[in-house]
């Protein structure tokens, strides 16, 4: 299957995206915003398989939250069509958020109500909520020992953990996270990631994450939609996505044997581009032919000391994708 | 939907009545009766310790209205101040805090939201209004017991002067409780429009200050040009003013006036058309309001 791009019609993009013939867990058709003259999301259209762990990746400004507000109705959008879990939003908003999770920014939660008291009364909302249950979220997110003391003195790491918590206390069948790990510590980001595997594997919850942490949603994500400039630029599987085609390979050898191996690889029709690295050369070469270039490397007499495949970055695709440089801020 | 619509109520009672400052808040509001008590016991204490000498019946009478006048008057006048702050805290202060989007991000109606803030903060108001009961209650019981013992002389008993019963206090607080909805629901709406609750507060209090003095000046600034007098109808706080008219609680206090004659029920049903009104209101503005915070 092909990532889809743009141009095509959305129910194309929808039925192309689909794993299975389940109906997507969001459907986006011709979403437009705008805040006075600009124009945050512009006939944004993509749709998330359901059972998936989808990444919503964008440059900053790019319209992600923007999008998740509208569909979870906390703004009205100027046009367009949106579907969660098969119901339209948001006519169907009560209904859908009652099987709905979701973190939108920084956790929201009132200052001095404890953690435990907050997960409670926000829960109790959704539906009826036993206190074994509410400890048991707290448990799982690490926030046990601090269940019992108020929301305000929480650092930003707990505040992110109990608003992930407050996300999944309903065995929600659709999660929805805005840059759930912000401002948390490297072992904090794990957990979360954990806690979010855990619940897809056990739960089979649609995830929908948006995130700046590339790597973090290469690692989490099987599925990714991209936007920029409150449009959608591209949507697929990410393995389908990172592959175009072509591997990438170090190639590590004596120094002085460089220029020879360059010249004789460039001549090999596999061989797309060859560079020089660090402790060799690096290699883009066509899918499945590693083992003829090392042949022919070997026939030439070139000692190769090792043939190591570089893994393809979402980063890669994402700034080739949207143009942009690594940090740059649009908003 | 009516176990949700408890459960909201319920959490944003809790909201209003867990923070220090409501507690001051229903202090202050009842400075008058709670001082006047500590007071009458005193004095109630002293005159069955050492006897207190003699008072004139008309004089009780009158330290018994002058009581009543003196909260009534000063709660219409504070009480806006209060729920201004109140209301500016759970609605400017939870939309700027993002309170207000985790809320709306549960399957609650936005209806149910602000119909359930306006009803935590009628109990609050309930609350302030009966606690400044309890204190009237407590004054009014001394000042029963002293016109039975003899240290009162019933100078003006039959000229008709009438001590307040604990019915008579009722019919003042309902008024000051109902006149008070009007506020409620004033600052539920301006409340939508901002962010900050002291920014809201301000905002209102200068608009609804602005009002009162316009109301108060128009009969004399009519004189000059009748235009003057011509927007006083569309003044909200003209009934509230009204209603808490000296004339008016005195004629409750000596039972001339109930809550069923005009004097009070036109301005009543005028004062309660504007809180529905303004709540009406309210509900269409937060229909449409988005939550970026």
């Amino acid at each position: 299957m092909t990532p889809t791009e743009p141009g095509a019609p959305p129910q194309t993009r929808l039925q192309s995206a689909a794993p299975s013939q389940k109906p997507p867990a969001i459907r986006v058709a011709g979403l437009s915003k705008r805040f006075g003259r600009v124009k945050a999301v512009d006939e944004m259209a993509f749709s998330v398989p359901t059972g998936s762990v989808c990444g919503f990746l964008g440059p900053n400004g790019a319209g992600k939250t923007t999008t998740l507000r509208m569909l979870l109705g906390l703004a009205r959008p100027d046009d367009g069509e949106m579907e969660l879990l098969g119901t339209p939003m948001p006519s169907g908003r009560a209904e859908t958020l009652e099987k709905t999770g979701s973190l939108v920014e920084k956790p929201s939660f009132i200052e001095q109500f404890t953690g435990f008291e907050n997960l409670w009364w926000f829960g109790s909302l959704a539906a009826p909520l036993a206190k074994q249950r509410v400890d048991e979220t707290l448990e799982l997110v690490g926030l046990s020992d601090a269940a019992h003391k108020p929301f305000g003195i929480y650092s930003t790491g707990m505040k992110q953990r109990l608003g992930v918590a407050g996300a999944i206390l309903h065995h929600p069948a659709l999660l929805l996270l805005d840059e759930p790990t912000n401002g948390m510590d490297p072992q904090g980001r794990a957990q979360i990631r954990d806690i979010i595997r855990n619940i897809h594997d056990r739960e089979g919850t649609t995830i929908f994450l948006s995130s700046h942490l590339l790597d973090e949603v290469q690692r989490l994500c099987d599925y990714v939609v991209i936007v920029d400039h409150g449009k959608m630029i591209r949507q697929g599987f990410v393995g389908e996505l990172l592959n175009d085609g072509h591997e990438t390979w170090e190639l590590r050898l004596p120094p002085q044997e460089a220029a020879k191996a360059a010249d004789l690889l460039k001549a090999v029709s596999h061989v797309f581009g060859v560079q020089s690295a660090p402790r060799g050369l690096e290699i883009n070469i066509a899918h499945g032919t590693s083992h003829e270039i090392n042949r022919a490397l070997v026939e030439a007499g070139i000692a190769v000391s090792a043939l190591i495949p570089r893994e393809a970055s979402l980063e890669e695709t994402f700034l080739a994708l949207t143009d942009s440089e690594p940090g740059a801020d649009r908003s | 939907m009516m176990r949700r619509m408890l459960v909201l109520f319920g959490f944003e009672l809790k909201k209003v009545l867990s923070r220090k400052k409501a507690f001051l808040f229903l202090l202050a509001l009842n400075v008058v009766p709670i001082i006047a008590s500590i007071g009458a016991m005193l004095a109630y204490l002293k005159m069955r310790s050492f006897g207190l000498g003699s008072i004139e019946y008309s004089v009780l009478v009158e330290l018994v209205q002058g009581l009543f006048t003196a909260h009534m008057k000063l709660f219409a006048w504070i009480s806006p101040f209060f729920l201004a702050l109140v209301v500016g805290d759970i609605v400017s202060g939870e939309a700027g805090r993002g309170h207000l989007k985790t809320l709306l991000l549960t399957p609650v109606a936005r209806w149910q939201v602000l119909l359930a803030k306006g009803a935590a903060v009628m109990v609050f108001l309930l609350i302030a209004v009966a606690l400044g009961g309890l204190f009237l209650q407590l004054d009014l019981w001394v000042a029963h017991n002293m016109s039975r013992s003899g240290a009162v002389i019933m100078d003006a008993r039959e000229s008709g002067a009438i001590l307040a019963d604990t019915a008579t206090g009722l019919r003042l607080l309902t008024i000051s409780f109902m006149t008070n909805l009007t506020m409620v629901a004033y600052f539920l709406l301006t409340a939508l429009f901002f962010e900050t609750p002291i920014l809201m507060a301000f905002s209102s209090l200068i608009l609804l200050m602005a009002m009162q003095t316009y109301v108060m000046m128009a009969p004399y600034i009519a004189k000059l040009d009748a235009v003057y007098g011509r927007w006083v109808p569309w003044c909200f706080t003209r009934h509230i003013s009204e209603l808490t008219d000296v004339k008016t609680i005195y004629g409750v206090l000596d039972q001339s006036l109930t809550l069923s004659s005009s004097v009070i029920r036109e301005p009543l049903i005028g004062s309660l058309g504007w809180a529905a009104a303004f709540f009406a209101l309210a509900l269409l503005v937060f229909h449409r309001r988005q939550i970026l915070s």
